[in-house]
């Protein structure tokens, strides 16, 4: 019961925690019946922008940016092979321009606002042993659309955008390994189809970690690369920040401990390592946990 | 049928495998846009809030739709080259009317590929402006206008960079109306060369500094409001607005004027010599020596030279230093 537990709550570990996702769903299922509950908040800052071919030191305007996130997230098993996911995040993204420079140009240091819902569900349709391992593989799909009213199309303000207001369809392939010693590899890659000016993606994930009754630890490794779109401040940019080729790859970990009654606690980090028209942060999240 | 499901599951685990650590993309096979070389190059940090308030920063992104090359060539003032006007950051900017600096940065840009190599002594160059800007040959160093090209030919995707040691300035209206542009708070948002403004039309020295077809062209030193205001100091008369300059007699006035003002067709500061030259008031101006881009010049009357504050401003009919001190005979 407690290893299923466990399950649940890291089948969300992987949600997006940070603003910008480094993958939408786990490779471990709840469970029929079972489920957890999490609201996490997460910290990140860049002032660094990663551009094509030089990167900026010292975001433009704003100088540096904090990108705060409240989040909610819930997964639910329909069926042992069968899970469903949720989340809704809040973000607000905070500049440091000067109040001489917001007043030349109109512009204000804060963009925050619910940002989009996304709802996932997996399928785990075939499983095996590899020795005395057992691998698993799950596929995915999932949409995910703005919720609040936030603008992505005012000019370099659009810097502090809180997302890309675009509705996405997303699928996924996931092959997890699990030893008996509770160490784990999961590794998976998705497209995601966006509509409106926003390019579509590639994007995939390793993940190493170890998951036991009284604790769960991974690194990750993710990326995502843009099938198209253009570089900010190249040819075709318009000032239009949706429309630009984002593409990173990023490094994380993150720790679950659960605490008493199937309440936990999660922490994590994560970096950007490189990429492209996208601010080079460092973030990190803290959860609350409940699974049943 | 079960097998058939491995075979695909296995295609997605090594798809995922291989998708992953392929996810970066080499940016070394992409020329940054001029923009680009602003907003990343932080000897360029205030060009780039330029560009920003001024409203290029997307233009110069872009390829130009104006030419068949679709190429610019931009004189990109550093961050130095800022700073001679107390621009040292973003935030100083705002001192600058928007319009005032959305001409002053097309003033460095101009259509196609100029070359480094295409930059002579004696050549000029057009601007998208509209003024054109000269080239100056002084030692082994070459100018454009009054601003020293400290490097050439920095490739951008959609054009050529030069890097210049000073803001390259041009009213685009003659001389009596770029101080009246001051004046009005239409260079910056508070007005300078009110004193100056005044003194001319009391003197009625307006008309001639006007141009007019086949008008002369001047060389002219500016004092500021400052130096005004210090002048009245110096001679025990209160000169507090630029209307207490007419407590001082018409013909002195005009005299003191006519001093500043040289017939030499216009002259940047690399094109000045140290040494004695005549003004219209007829008593010698002393050049210092050129150092940095700028020379001090002493009156007669003067205990101490004046110093440059924006030299090398380019009128219709002449080129305008804004000096610190008024020029006494």
């Amino acid at each position: 019961m407690q290893k299923k537990c466990i399950s649940s709550v890291v089948a969300l570990l992987a949600l997006p925690l940070f603003a910008v996702a480094q993958s939408p769903i786990s490779g471990f299922m709840n469970g029929k019946g079972h489920g957890a509950v999490a609201l996490s908040y997460s910290s990140e800052s860049y002032d660094k922008v990663l551009l094509v071919p030089n990167d900026a030191q010292g975001v433009p305007i704003f100088n540096k940016v904090n990108v705060y996130s409240k989040s909610l997230y819930a997964s639910y098993g329909i069926s042992n092979k069968f899970d469903a996911v949720l989340g809704l995040p809040y973000i607000k993204t905070e500049g440091h321009a000067s109040d001489v420079v917001l007043n030349e140009l109109g512009y204000e240091n804060v963009r925050s606002g619910v940002q989009d819902v996304s709802v996932f569900v997996k399928y785990n349709p075939y499983n095996c042993k590899v020795g005395k391992s057992d691998l698993r593989f799950i596929i995915g799909a999932g949409v995910k659309t703005p919720m609040g009213k936030y603008k992505v199309d005012e000019g370099l303000q659009s810097i502090l955008a809180i997302g890309n207001r675009a509705t996405t369809f997303n699928g996924v392939g996931i092959a997890q390994l699990r030893t008996p010693s509770g160490i784990f590899f999961t590794t998976q890659a998705g497209y995601s189809v966006r509509n409106g000016d926003v390019p579509n993606a590639l994007f995939g994930e390793i993940k190493a970690g170890y998951a036991a009754k009284r604790f769960y630890a991974d690194f990750w490794y993710a990326g995502q690369v843009s099938d198209g779109g253009v570089n900010i401040l190249g040819e075709g940019f318009t000032g239009f920040f949706p429309a630009t080729d984002v593409s990173y790859n990023r490094l994380g970990m993150s720790i679950y401990v659960p605490i008493v009654r199937g309440f936990g606690i999660s922490v994590g980090g994560s970096k950007y390592i490189n990429g492209r028209n996208i601010g080079s942060s460092t973030g990190y999240t803290a959860g609350l946990a409940y699974n049943f | 049928m079960l097998l058939n499901h491995k075979n695909i599951l296995a295609a997605v685990l090594l798809a995922s495998l291989f998708a992953t650590p392929s996810c970066k993309k080499e940016d070394s096979d992409v020329a940054p846009s001029i923009s680009s070389i602003a907003v990343t190059n932080a000897d360029f940090s205030t060009l780039e809030g330029a560009a920003i308030q001024g409203g290029v920063a997307g233009v110069l992104s872009n390829p130009n739709p104006g030419d068949p090359s679709g190429d610019y060539t931009v004189f990109a003032p550093n961050n130095a080259a800022f700073s001679r006007l107390g621009l040292n950051s973003d935030s100083d900017l705002s001192v600058l009317n928007d319009a005032f600096l959305t001409n002053t940065l097309l003033y460095h840009v101009s259509n196609g590929n100029l070359a480094g190599s295409s930059i002579v002594n004696g050549g000029t160059s057009g601007s998208a402006l509209g003024p054109i800007r000269r080239f100056i040959k002084k030692g082994n160093d070459l100018y454009i206008n009054g601003s020293k090209i400290l490097a050439t030919n920095v490739m951008a995707e959609n054009g050529t960079v030069h890097v210049v040691d000073k803001v390259l300035l041009a009213t685009g209206v003659d001389i009596v109306q770029s101080a009246l542009a001051l004046s009005g708070a239409k260079v910056f948002n508070t007005p300078e060369l009110s004193f100056l403004v005044e003194a001319v039309l009391y003197a009625d020295l307006a008309g001639a500094l006007t141009a007019a077809a086949g008008s002369p062209s001047f060389t002219v030193f500016a004092p500021t409001d400052a130096a005004f205001r210090q002048l009245g100091i110096d001679l025990g008369v209160a000169l507090d607005v630029p209307a207490d300059i007419r407590k001082l007699p018409k013909e002195t006035v005009a005299a003191v004027l006519l001093n500043h003002v040289i017939a030499d067709g216009g002259k940047f500061t690399p094109e000045m010599n140290s040494g004695a030259i005549k003004p219209l008031g007829g008593v010698d101006l002393t050049f210092g020596d050129f150092n940095n881009g700028t020379i001090t010049i002493k009156g007669k009357g003067n205990s101490v030279p004046a110093n440059m504050v924006i030299p090398d401003v380019l009128t219709v009919n002449g080129i305008v230093h804004v000096i610190d001190r008024v020029l006494l005979p």
